[in-house]
């Protein structure tokens, strides 16, 4: 068995992508059993993926190994700390278990700080641009600043803008009854629209790469298996068809008319 | 007229669906390329790798799976082939559970190319969890922290770990990824030790990158796929991205088509209604 696992182990694969992959597009058509399976079988994959990573590659080496095979015995108290968390269960000694979270809890805000500052701090200096045009400038200290031309100060004025809109959206110590206030911060509310809408323009555009790739496999790396990328081709059409032939049924039937 | 107008407003969802992967098969099948403009951001990363010494080491984050593949998996191997062509040492390291096997299998799959050898000129250093403390743990030592391969083997014994002690000996960081683990490098790698630090990253996290690239905490970004194929035009090697992108774009211009249409059958509809034209 396990020698013609090795031998078809590639053309095992292809084929359980491909199976899986229409399995998981059965959705587009409704609700099924077929693709609850296949949803079901990926989340106990992912899940056991996971944990046998943990083990090889944390676990195991750093904790695992050192404690039974080289005699790092106070490693043992690393999993005496961690069941700790489990006495939240237990009203009698959940004193216990706050000990370890307040003490997480207490790491992780320190590292809050440090993660803010390495992040956001170095934004701030570079939000301040040069708005007026200049040739290439030499500093007091011996480096040379890149010229800046129209455009380029163009551009800072327009970030700069931008930016003091957008801020001014959010002064909400005060009401902001003052008219420029008043503008700017709308202003800032409609450049903020159009960033949400760039973005979900983007998430249009990374959702339809997953679905590019999983037809590439389809058709490129599966295709050969049965014949060849037309072959495969021909397959999709086919069951666009089906589904349609049965949506078709289905909304004559006035059971679901598929509109969205 | 109102029964045409009513259908662009209600077309069946399955059937937008089929038309979809029509438009996204069938460039698969014709032999074309739109042209395509290389951006600066992408342009920015390219230089940054072109300008580093042979034999120097970058270490590349290889935080994706499988849900990110279409966009994070050309990003991976048009950097391994820079890499690899540039004859740089390198180091995966994945907080994806996913990413250290397929980033794997694409590193195995280009080292006979260049004549690269595991272990000699690139090393993987597997899955590892909580990248906050790890990376806080990895800056200073990144022997005693990381300690073997993904085979087992003592890092310190490698060929391609020959001098690099801490964070400081790094020439390059690279992330390619679908989440925000590359907010975490920039906060407890990046930042604390002034490395350069190129980005892959899908459409989705682009837009906020932009700030971080601005800020210079970026050397160069990768925007989802329309980042892959530039970078893969700027290597000359036409790959995943390049063969993608045709469908992406026949795709968007079907969805911007029906978008328009729905739309504008909206209006006519209410114009029409407006005049009492039941029709």
């Amino acid at each position: 068995m396990s020698e013609f696992l090795e031998t078809h182990k590639d053309t095992l694969v292809l084929w359980i992508g491909a199976i899986c992959t229409l399995g998981f597009y059965s959705i587009l058509y409704r609700e099924n059993r077929i693709y609850r399976f296949f949803e079901h079988l990926f989340l106990g994959l992912a899940m056991g993926y996971g944990v046998a990573n943990v083990w090889t590659d944390t676990l195991q080496p750093k904790w695992w190994e050192p404690l039974v095979h080289r005699g790092h015995w106070w490693l043992i108290f690393v999993m005496i700390i961690g069941l700790f968390y489990y006495f939240v269960y237990s009203p009698r000694y959940n004193w216990l278990a706050r000990l370890v979270i307040g003490f997480f809890l207490g790491v992780t805000s320190g590292r809050a700080f440090q993660a803010f500052v390495n992040d956001y701090w170095p934004q701030i200096p570079t939000s301040f641009k040069p708005v007026i045009p200049h040739g290439p400038v030499t500093t007091p200290d011996g480096q040379t600043l890149p010229a800046l031309t129209w455009s380029d100060a163009l551009n800072n004025i327009l970030f700069m803008v931008i930016l003091l809109c957008v801020m001014s959206y959010f002064f909400f110590s005060f009401e902001q009854k003052h008219p420029v206030l008043k503008r700017s911060a709308q202003l800032g509310r409609w450049l903020m629209m159009f960033t949400f809408g760039a973005i979900f323009g983007s998430t249009i555009m990374g959702r339809l790469a997953l679905m590019i790739d999983r037809m590439d496999f389809l058709v490129n790396d599966f295709g050969p298996q049965i014949g060849g990328p037309w072959v495969m081709f021909l397959v999709l059409i086919g069951l666009a068809g089906l589904v349609l032939y049965l949506s078709k049924r289905a909304a004559e039937r006035g059971e679901d008319t598929g509109a969205i | 007229m109102l029964r045409v107008l009513r259908f662009l407003q209600t077309v069946d969802r399955r059937f937008l669906y089929a038309l979809l992967m029509l438009v996204v098969v069938t460039p698969f099948f014709i032999n074309f390329q739109l042209p395509a403009r290389v951006s600066t951001a992408t342009r920015r990363l390219y230089d940054t790798i072109e300008s580093l010494p042979e034999g120097s080491f970058v270490l590349l984050g290889v935080d994706w799976g499988a849900g990110t593949r279409g966009e994070s998996r050309p990003h991976t191997e048009a950097l391994i082939h820079h890499l690899m062509r540039k004859r740089l040492r390198f180091a995966l390291l994945a907080f994806d559970p996913q990413g250290k096997k397929l980033a794997q299998n694409i590193a195995l799959r280009l080292q006979e190319q260049y004549g690269y050898r595991e272990g000699v000129h690139w090393v993987n250093f597997g899955y590892k969890v909580d990248q906050e403390n790890y990376l806080k743990a990895f800056g200073p030592d990144i022997i005693g922290t990381v300690k073997q391969d993904i085979h087992g083997n003592p890092l310190g014994q490698l060929e391609v770990m020959k001098g690099i002690k801490n964070a400081n000996d790094i020439a390059l960081l690279l992330d390619v990824t679908g989440s925000s683990t590359y907010e975490t490098y920039i906060q407890f790698l990046q930042g604390p030790y002034k490395l350069k630090m190129g980005l892959g990253t899908t459409s989705v996290m682009a837009p906020e990158a932009f700030n971080r690239l601005d800020a210079g905490q970026l050397v160069g970004l990768i925007p989802g796929l329309a980042g892959a194929t530039e970078y893969e035009r700027l290597l000359g090697i036409p790959g995943k991205g390049t063969r993608a992108t045709n469908s992406s774009n026949a795709a968007h211009l079907l969805v911007i088509t029906f978008i328009l249409l729905g739309n504008l059958a909206m209006v006519m509809e209410r114009r029409l209604r407006a005049q009492g034209g039941a029709l």
